[in-house]
Parts: C-alpha cells; sequence; structure tokens
C-alpha cells in the first residue's frame, strides 16, 4: 500500500493574547513567579466571533492554498476539537460546505481529547493509503475552556493547525507519514460531562499515569518498531500541556534542544488541545530540511497516545507571515469574551 | 395630466405618540378632516388609495384598502400602496393614474401610520424592510446605518464638517415652532444637536427623523375643483442596495424624477416657490438640495446655513413645515403631509408653484410632485 | 428576513465568492445594532472588493479608513434563538504599508494584456519611447532562459531564488506557466513598480490573465488602468490566423511552440469575454499610430503630455 504524505498545512491564531502574569494578578498570585514556574509567557484568545469552526476554515484555507490543489480534489474531512460548535451538527460537514471541498466527502467530527487533531490525521492517512480518496483534510482546532480560578486557566488556549494529506508520490508530497501508531487505556485524569462548561481534573493523577505513562509508552513503541533511535530523530514533537511535561519526556529519552526547539511553541501560545501538537508540526514543517525525521506524539486524556514518524521530502517553505498585530486584553475582557 | 388634477381638500392628525389611537382611528381622523376640508359629501369619493408601509408588521393588519373603505358608509373601491417611506406620494401617484384614466373622479388618498404598538426593535426591524434584507441586513445594518455610511462618505469626499450637518436639524425645528401639527415645535441648538447620543457616527440621534404616529389625507378630483392644481407627478426608482450603486452621496432616482417633473409642469427649477423635502436624516437633505439641482455638489449645506443664519435671506421656502425631522415621520403619511404642507405654503403666500420631494429607503423610489396655485 | 434554516442555507452559499481582500469606501459604527445580534457596538463598512463588486459587512478588527485595505475572514456572526449558528464574512483592516513617497505619483498602473503574438511589446516599447517622460517599462522577472529576440523585457533569475522573493513577499503578481520543455514562473517586483511611481511615472506592465488577475488581487482593481489588446480580424478565427502570421515572422520560437500558443491565444480571447471586468478597454492593434491616439485619449496621464 502506498504511503500517505502532507501536501499542505497551514495553522490559525487568535491575534488576541492575555499575558500570564495578568491573570496571576487577578487571583493575586504573583505574576512574574507563575510566568517563571509555568514557563509560559502568553496565550491566543479567541477574539469576538471566533471559534472552533471559524479557525478550522481559516487553517484549512491556507493549508489547500499551500498545497496547490484546488479544494474539489479533497474529499474527506475530519474535524479533532473539545469545543466543537454543536453537540450535534459537525464541523467537518460545515467546512466541507465553506471550503467547497468535492461535495462527495466523508466527514465527521472527533473528540478524544487533546489526541483529537492526531487521530484525525491517522484516519486520513488510511483512507489514502487504501485508495479510497486522493486528498484529505485532517483538523485540529480548539477553543480551550477552563473554569476561572483554576490551574488550567494559565494555559488553555485557542488555535487550529490544518493538513492536506495525499500520496506521498505526489509533486506537492512535503513529508510522507512513514508510520503511526497508538496506545488507548481508561484513564480517568480529564474530563468534561455533557452540559458542564468547564472540565475537571485529577490534580497531579494528570501526570505520572496521565500524560507520561501514555508519551513515554508510544514513544517508546514506535521507535523500536521502526528500528530508529533518538538520535535519528531531526524533530521531535510532543503534546505541551505545559512546558514541564514534555521537557521531563524529551530528558528522559535523551533529546537534545536542537532536535525539541522548533516545535515548542506553548511559552507564547498555550496549549491549544487539539491542536497543539499539530501546530508545533506545521512550525517544524516550515523549517526541516529534506530526508530529515520528524517524530510527533501527542496526548489525549482520557487516555491515548499517537505517535508518527514523518519524513520530509523537500526542504520546508515558511508560511505567508501573519501580518496582524498581537492585541494584548485585560483579564475583564478575557473573562467576558465567550 | 389629460384634465386638471385638483387638490379638493386635505387633512391631517397631529403627529406624534399617540397611546390611545390604533391605526383605524388615525385614518378616521385624517379621513374625516380631509372631507371636511373639502367640503364635499362623503359619497362623491368613488375610490380610496391607501399608503402605508408596515402595518403588518406594526399592527399584525395588512388588506388597509378595504380596512379605511369600512370607515365611510358606501365602501367605495379601495386599495393600499407601499413604497417604504414613500408610499405616500406613491399612493398620489397611483391616484393621479386613476384619475387621467378617468376610472375614478374623486379619490380619497390616505397616507396612515401606526408605529407605537410593537416594541423599538420591532419597529427597526421592519423599516429595515426598506433596504435590502439579502445584502444589507445579514452584516446588522440598521437605517441609521445606512445613513452613516453615505454621512461617512459625503463628509470624506466633500470636507462636511459636524457642526455643518448640526444646522439642519436645528433649521428644522426651528421651523416648526410655527407648525402646529408637528411632533416636537421647540427650537434645538446646532451645538445640542452636535452633543446628542450618537446612533451611527457620524449620525447622532438628533439628526434622525423620530417615530411617530399619524395620518393624512387628500382628496384629488377632476370634477370638484379647487385653487391647487397637481402640476406633475413623476416616479423614478433606483438599485435597492446602496451596495449596487456606482455612488452613495447622490441620489440618481431624485435626480430624474424632478427633471421629468419640472418638465412635465413645463416649469424651471427656478419657478419653485417652496418645497418640502425628505429629511429621513439631516444628510439627505443636504444630498437633496444638490440632487434636485437646487446647489452643486457638495455645496448642499450652504442653503441650510443662509437660512439658519437669516431665514427671510432664502431665495426660497424649505420644509417650512419642519420637514420630517419636527413634524415626525409616520412612514406612510409623510408623502401626504408633504403635499399638504406645499399646498397650505402657496395659500398663505400666494405663490405659484411648490415642490413635493418623497423617497423611500436609501432613495430607492423617489416621487415628486409639482402643485400649482392659481388664485381663483 | 425570517431568522430560519433556509434563509441561512441559501446565505451561506455566497460567502464563499466574497472572500476576496478589498477596500473600504464607508464604514459607521452602529451603536445599537438589531435584535439578535450581540450587543455592542458594531462597525460596518461597505467595501469594494477585488473583483469590484460590492459588499456591507462589519469590521471585525483593525482601525478602519476610507481607502483602507481590507481582509476576508469567516466569523461567526450570530446565534439565533434556536441556537443555530450563523456564520458570515468579516473583514480585517490590513495595517497600511507606509509608502514614503516626496513626489505627487500617479497612483495607478497601465496594464497590457493579450495573447501571444498580438504585439503588446512594440506597443509599450512605442508607449514608453513616446511619453518617455511619463511611462516607464516594469521588467518582467522570469525564471526562463534567455531566448533569441528578447530584448532587456525580462530580468532572469534562477527558480530558487524566485521562491525565495515570492515567500518573502517581494513579489505583487506571480504566475507559474507549465510548457513543454519548462516550468517558468514571471512576475514583478514591489520594488520596481514602486520606484517608477517614486519618479512620478505610470508604470506599464505587460501582463497575462493570471498575472492581470493577481495585480488586480494586490493593488486593488481601481489601480489599474486595464487594457486589452485584440488582433485585428472580426472572427475568432481570423483573429487566431493574424496572430499565427504574427508569430511565424517573428521567427522567435519553433513551429512546436507557436502550437502551444495558439492554444493559449484561444483561451486568452476567451479571457476577455469571461472577465470584462478585469478590463476598461478592448483594443485592437492593426495600425500603431491609431493605438498610441487612443491612449492619449485614454490615459489620464498622458493627457497633458
Amino acid at each position: 500500500m502506498q504511503k500517505s504524505a502532507i501536501l499542505g498545512f497551514g495553522r490559525y491564531l487568535p491575534r488576541n493574547r492575555i499575558r500570564i502574569r495578568d491573570i496571576a494578578e487577578q487571583w493575586s498570585q504573583e505574576g512574574l513567579v507563575m510566568e517563571k514556574t509555568l514557563g509560559i509567557a502568553e496565550k491566543t484568545v479567541p477574539g469576538h466571533g471566533e471559534d472552533t469552526f471559524t479557525m478550522a476554515f481559516e487553517a484549512a484555507t491556507q493549508a489547500i492554498n499551500i498545497s496547490t490543489l484546488a479544494s474539489s480534489e479533497i474529499s474527506a474531512c475530519f474535524v479533532g476539537s473539545e469545543s466543537h460548535p454543536y453537540a450535534v451538527k459537525p464541523t467537518s460537514g460545515m467546512l466541507v460546505s465553506a471550503l467547497t471541498l468535492h461535495p462527495f466527502s466523508h466527514a465527521a467530527d472527533l473528540e478524544f481529547a487533546c489526541k483529537a487533531g492526531t487521530a484525525g490525521m491517522q484516519i486520513v492517512d488510511s483512507f489514502i493509503r487504501s485508495g479510497q480518496i486522493e486528498a484529505g483534510l485532517a483538523i485540529g482546532s480548539d477553543t480551550a475552556q477552563a473554569r476561572p480560578g483554576d490551574a488550567l486557566e494559565y494555559t488553555a488556549a485557542a488555535g487550529a493547525a490544518a493538513f492536506v494529506m495525499g500520496s506521498a508520490k505526489s509533486k506537492h508530497a512535503i513529508a510522507s507519514m512513514d508510520r503511526t501508531l497508538s496506545f488507548t487505556t481508561d484513564t480517568p485524569d480529564f474530563w468534561r460531562a455533557n452540559g458542564e462548561e468547564y472540565p475537571s481534573h485529577a490534580g497531579r493523577f494528570t501526570g505520572e499515569p496521565g500524560y507520561f505513562h501514555h508519551v513515554k509508552t508510544a514513544l517508546e513503541a514506535i521507535l523500536e518498531t521502526a528500528h530508529v533511535s533518538v538520535s535519528d530523530i531531526d524533530h521531535v514533537i510532543l503534546h505541551m500541556p505545559n512546558v514541564k511535561f514534555p521537557q521531563q519526556v524529551l530528558k528522559s529519552f535523551g533529546f537534545k534542544k536542537e532536535q525539541w526547539e522548533h516545535g515548542f511553541i506553548v511559552p507564547t501560545i498555550g496549549n491549544t488541545y487539539s491542536a497543539c501538537s499539530p501546530l508545533g508540526l506545521t512550525y517544524v514543517l516550515e523549517q526541516a530540511k529534506r530526508n530529515q525525521t520528524i517524530l510527533l506524539v501527542s496526548y489525549g486524556s482520557g487516555s491515548g497516545a499517537d505517535a508518527f514518524l514523518l519524513t520530509m521530502l523537500k526542504d520546508g517553505k515558511p508560511l505567508p507571515v501573519d501580518e496582524r498585530e498581537k492585541q494584548y486584553i485585560s483579564y475583564a475582557d478575557y473573562a467576558v469574551s465567550e | 395630466m389629460n384634465s386638471p388634477i385638483f387638490l379638493t381638500g386635505y387633512g391631517q392628525t397631529k403627529f406624534g405618540e399617540w397611546w390611545d389611537k390604533g391605526l383605524r382611528d388615525l385614518a378616521e381622523e385624517a379621513m374625516t378632516a380631509a372631507i371636511t376640508n373639502a367640503n364635499i359629501p362623503s359619497t362623491a369619493v368613488d375610490m380610496i388609495i391607501v399608503g402605508n408601509m408596515i402595518g403588518e408588521l406594526g399592527s399584525d393588519q395588512a388588506h388597509l384598502g378595504s380596512l379605511v373603505s369600512s370607515l365611510l358608509p358606501h365602501h367605495p373601491p379601495a386599495l393600499r400602496v407601499e413604497a417604504a417611506c414613500a408610499s405616500g406620494s406613491v399612493a398620489l401617484h397611483t391616484a393621479c393614474a386613476l384619475l387621467e384614466s378617468n376610472r375614478a373622479k374623486t379619490v380619497l388618498v390616505l397616507g396612515a401610520e401606526k408605529m407605537t404598538d410593537a416594541s423599538t426593535e420591532a419597529i427597526a426591524a421592519a423599516l429595515m424592510g426598506a433596504a435590502d434584507s439579502e445584502k444589507d441586513r445579514p452584516s446588522g445594518l440598521t437605517f441609521p446605518g445606512i445613513f452613516g455610511l453615505i454621512a461617512a462618505r459625503y463628509m470624506h469626499e466633500y470636507g462636511l464638517t459636524r457642526e455643518d450637518l448640526s444646522l439642519v436639524s436645528a433649521v428644522h425645528h426651528r421651523q416648526a415652532v410655527e407648525n402646529p401639527f408637528a411632533q416636537f415645535r421647540s427650537e434645538i441648538s446646532p451645538e445640542h444637536i452636535s452633543c446628542s447620543s450618537p446612533i451611527s457616527d457620524p449620525l447622532r440621534l438628533l439628526d434622525c427623523s423620530p417615530i411617530t404616529d399619524g395620518a393624512a389625507a387628500c382628496i384629488l378630483s377632476t370634477t370638484c375643483q379647487s385653487s391647487i392644481r397637481i402640476a406633475a407627478s413623476q416616479l423614478a426608482t433606483d438599485t435597492l442596495s446602496i451596495s449596487d450603486r456606482p455612488s452613495i452621496t447622490s441620489f440618481t432616482a431624485t435626480q430624474k424624477a424632478f427633471q421629468e417633473a419640472l418638465q412635465e409642469a413645463g416649469i424651471t427649477r427656478d419657478d419653485i416657490a417652496c418645497l418640502e423635502t425628505h429629511d429621513c436624516f439631516s444628510i439627505a437633505a443636504v444630498i437633496n438640495m444638490e440632487d434636485l439641482g437646487f446647489a452643486e455638489c457638495g455645496e448642499g449645506i450652504e442653503i441650510y446655513r443662509k437660512i439658519f443664519e437669516n431665514p427671510e435671506a432664502s431665495p426660497f421656502a424649505v420644509n417650512r413645515s419642519g420637514g420630517l425631522k419636527a413634524c415626525g415621520h409616520p412612514v406612510g403619511a409623510t408623502g401626504i403631509k408633504q403635499v399638504i404642507d406645499t399646498a397650505k405654503y402657496l395659500k398663505t403666500t400666494n405663490t405659484r408653484f411648490g415642490a413635493a420631494h418623497n423617497f423611500g429607503g436609501a432613495g430607492a423610489t423617489c416621487c415628486l410632485h409639482i402643485l400649482e396655485h392659481t388664485a381663483l | 428576513m425570517p431568522d430560519s434554516s433556509p434563509v441561512a442555507h441559501r446565505h451561506a452559499r455566497q460567502v464563499q465568492k466574497n472572500m476576496q481582500q478589498g477596500t473600504i469606501v464607508s464604514f459607521t459604527t452602529v451603536r445599537h445594532p438589531p435584535a439578535g445580534f450581540p450587543v455592542q457596538p458594531r462597525v460596518i463598512a461597505l467595501i469594494t472588493l477585488d473583483d469590484a463588486s460590492m459588499i456591507l459587512a462589519p469590521i471585525t478588527s483593525g482601525a478602519p479608513m476610507i481607502g483602507a485595505r481590507v481582509f476576508p475572514r469567516m466569523q461567526l456572526s450570530r446565534i439565533n434563538e434556536n441556537h443555530l449558528r450563523l456564520y458570515d464574512i468579516a473583514f480585517e483592516v490590513l495595517t497600511p504599508k507606509s509608502v514614503p513617497l516626496d513626489v505627487s505619483f500617479p497612483g495607478y498602473l497601465l496594464a497590457l494584456t493579450g495573447p501571444s503574438g498580438v504585439g503588446k511589446t512594440t506597443i509599450s516599447r512605442q508607449l514608453v519611447s513616446m511619453f518617455a517622460t511619463h511611462t516607464e517599462n516594469v521588467p518582467i522577472l522570469t525564471t526562463r532562459k534567455p531566448k533569441k529576440g528578447d530584448d532587456g523585457e525580462y530580468k532572469y533569475i534562477s527558480k530558487k531564488e524566485f521562491e525565495i522573493m515570492r515567500a518573502r513577499g517581494e513579489i505583487v503578481a506571480a504566475v507559474d506557466l507549465p510548457s513543454r520543455s519548462e516550468e517558468r514562473s514571471y512576475g514583478y517586483l514591489a520594488t520596481d513598480i514602486e520606484a517608477i511611481w517614486h519618479k512620478g511615472m505610470l508604470p506599464v506592465v505587460i501582463t497575462e490573465m493570471h498575472l492581470l488577475e493577481s495585480l488586480a488581487m494586490h493593488y486593488g482593481r481601481r489601480s489599474i488602468l486595464s487594457f486589452g489588446l485584440l488582433p485585428p480580424g472580426r472572427s475568432k478565427r481570423a483573429m487566431l490566423s493574424a496572430l499565427l502570421h504574427r508569430l511565424r515572422t517573428r521567427g522567435r520560437e519553433t513551429e512546436e511552440a507557436m502550437q502551444d500558443r495558439l492554444q493559449n491565444a484561444e483561451r486568452d480571447l476567451a479571457f476577455f469575454k469571461e472577465r470584462e471586468d478585469l478590463f476598461d478597454h478592448l483594443i485592437t492593434n492593426d495600425n500603431l499610430d491609431s493605438v498610441m491616439a487612443l491612449f492619449q485619449q485614454k490615459v489620464p496621464s498622458l493627457q497633458e503630455a
């Protein structure tokens, strides 16, 4: 079976930002101390009229432009999010229409906490490898919610990343998807019940039994089955719920700074949930060189981890520069923006 | 006109907020006043044309021809016309056509609007029906918004200032002091207007005509003579949405209708002694002066400046009644009230020609009447 | 409109075609939006899109100004009372790039478009030589190899350089044309055009359909005085045969290359009809003098010349 590859990629970040120190001061915490502890300076905040669908639309539009395919050549759309606009009425369906994808498109919405976006990539990958479609879109997009005053408030952010995928033999192919695997369990580390506005989490339990167990297991497994070692990896991107967790994993495996720095975006963006590691991947794809190997491991609470090995088929090219200026908002404006 | 059409009689309600009068009450009052003024038996009316815009949305009432006709003992044939804020003048225009074709000899033309039974939001939404529902509504525009866009562009093209614009409503309010039928009869200074609350920048509250209840009626006849005759009645139409026009700072429908009307009456604009013009928003009055050819492009405000500084210095009377701003704007009644006020002015000053300029939406429909007064 | 599904569904269909950049004609801030819209003041603009159509739409961010360029965004417009989410187009104001000027410049481009062989280069040369103090040719950047017969109208660069410049936004309009022999890219440098404006002169660009579209998107349709050049001949067949004759006389290419060009020419002629909106004037090139006279008549900068 042929391999699939990324033919185009795109991202969208809202222009609004809030500084971590401004959130901290709202709760009478010391702003600069909080910033230093978390390692995060600011996060993205959706603007008025922005939601998971509008951001996915913008990111996908960019990805389609980069791929140079006509939108009607794409016949699948899978969108992963924890904040789909509707409980019933799929974001993917709205995108098929708004992006004018092929009318006979496969489409569905996915949820698996922060790994719903990469789950979409796995599904599109197999649709292509089986020959069911020529090209498909996989998107991770989220406007993450956090209870005011909760620790997650410092990191929960908004953004979208989109990938147009097709055959690795296409002349537009940027990076081939060589191998992917997933590791899945039932682990109650973080959840949001139907009808609840904000998620709940189990504090320190989210660490070892949650993030670390799944990310490490998937990472080890993919390296082993691919007969690849850490030193063979040119770029590594992990899911980034904060700075500490991924740094700990990277250190324990012996990854060096040059390997992880390009995709490590959480310090200035925050945790964009289903878009998190996919966004990191878009930054790597801009800068990686032909023949370099990329390792991506995402994590979704509940829990599971998806791991990918990709190879660059050509030198990366930068995405068009976002010329909009960042706009810093106050906590009051942030609290009202829902 | 084949045979002269006379303005045999007229009458109106005072315009204002009438909590104890519904649409039917207002219509009846204006109708009775007009028939009395005409000094004819009510049975002489052989047809009724009603002008009204928001009967359905403001009073759950369509079918106004029948409603008004039922008020007369002999239930003459009746119909209702709608052209947004030009409904009144278009009703007159329709009456002229029926009189010219001899289908009727004496027509009661009645404009009525009830705007205070539904909520302000519902009324504002209903008034947006005068714009393009598919092109203008989805962005969240209101009617003040449409004229806000027009005013902003006009200021950009011609350098009109906020202080200049405030002269318009100031003039209208001052002139309405003498009009017992006007909703507002006290003077307001330009400074006060400039500081009123912003509605749709650059337009402020006192740039906008109000929500008003009222009715006005005219009796047009080819048989019952009077000193006032309809010398011209012309209708012109432009695109519904301003987004379909090459320019938003002038209204071609006004230009066309007035040209045709002058031609029909066989006069030039210098013969016009008084003008009632459609000032739904202050900027409209400025643009109207230019479209009607009384001022060059960008200089419409000068007429108002002259009137403000010295009322007697103006070469002709403009909105002596107080216009839509000070009289109030019960939408369907305005076009008819304008003709009534023109007739009154011509009679009291014993001058010969006057014009009533009415338009609907953002100048999408323009209907213009020229009246000739000949002392009997 | 009733706030219903069929109405929302029909409206959503035309959002795609309005996703273009544009220029603000006017704007206002509606302080009290209609029922159903979010309660805060709403900035709404009348915008001319780059395809010359006009639209009324909200401005979602940036400080609006009459004449400012705007960029389309998908936005959640409002949620109706049945919790249906209504999405619509909104525009962001692009931060203007200040072009430092100490000389007043025409602010527009003269574009000549037409099929191969119609005589664009001859005409633009003649134009620039006749009105040397008012006009200047904009060099066409290309990745193709120099050919016999080329005479200074091109700047040749490598494909790699072209891509770097394109990624940096230095190329204002670009097209990649596949052909039997090689894929060639063509474009214009922003700095070349701006330099001509700085001198107070009118840039003259020779374009084809894709470049013309890109120029219209970049500078705005109204900034381009666009001339379509037609070969003489009443019917399409006559026009194509006139072109073939010219191409053969020019003697610059192989028979195979000429057949390519002829195919493209048919498409170019169809383009004049399909995209009437991109052309201000269509001129038949049968007589150089009369064509020049026409330019003098129709180009504002040349009328004082």
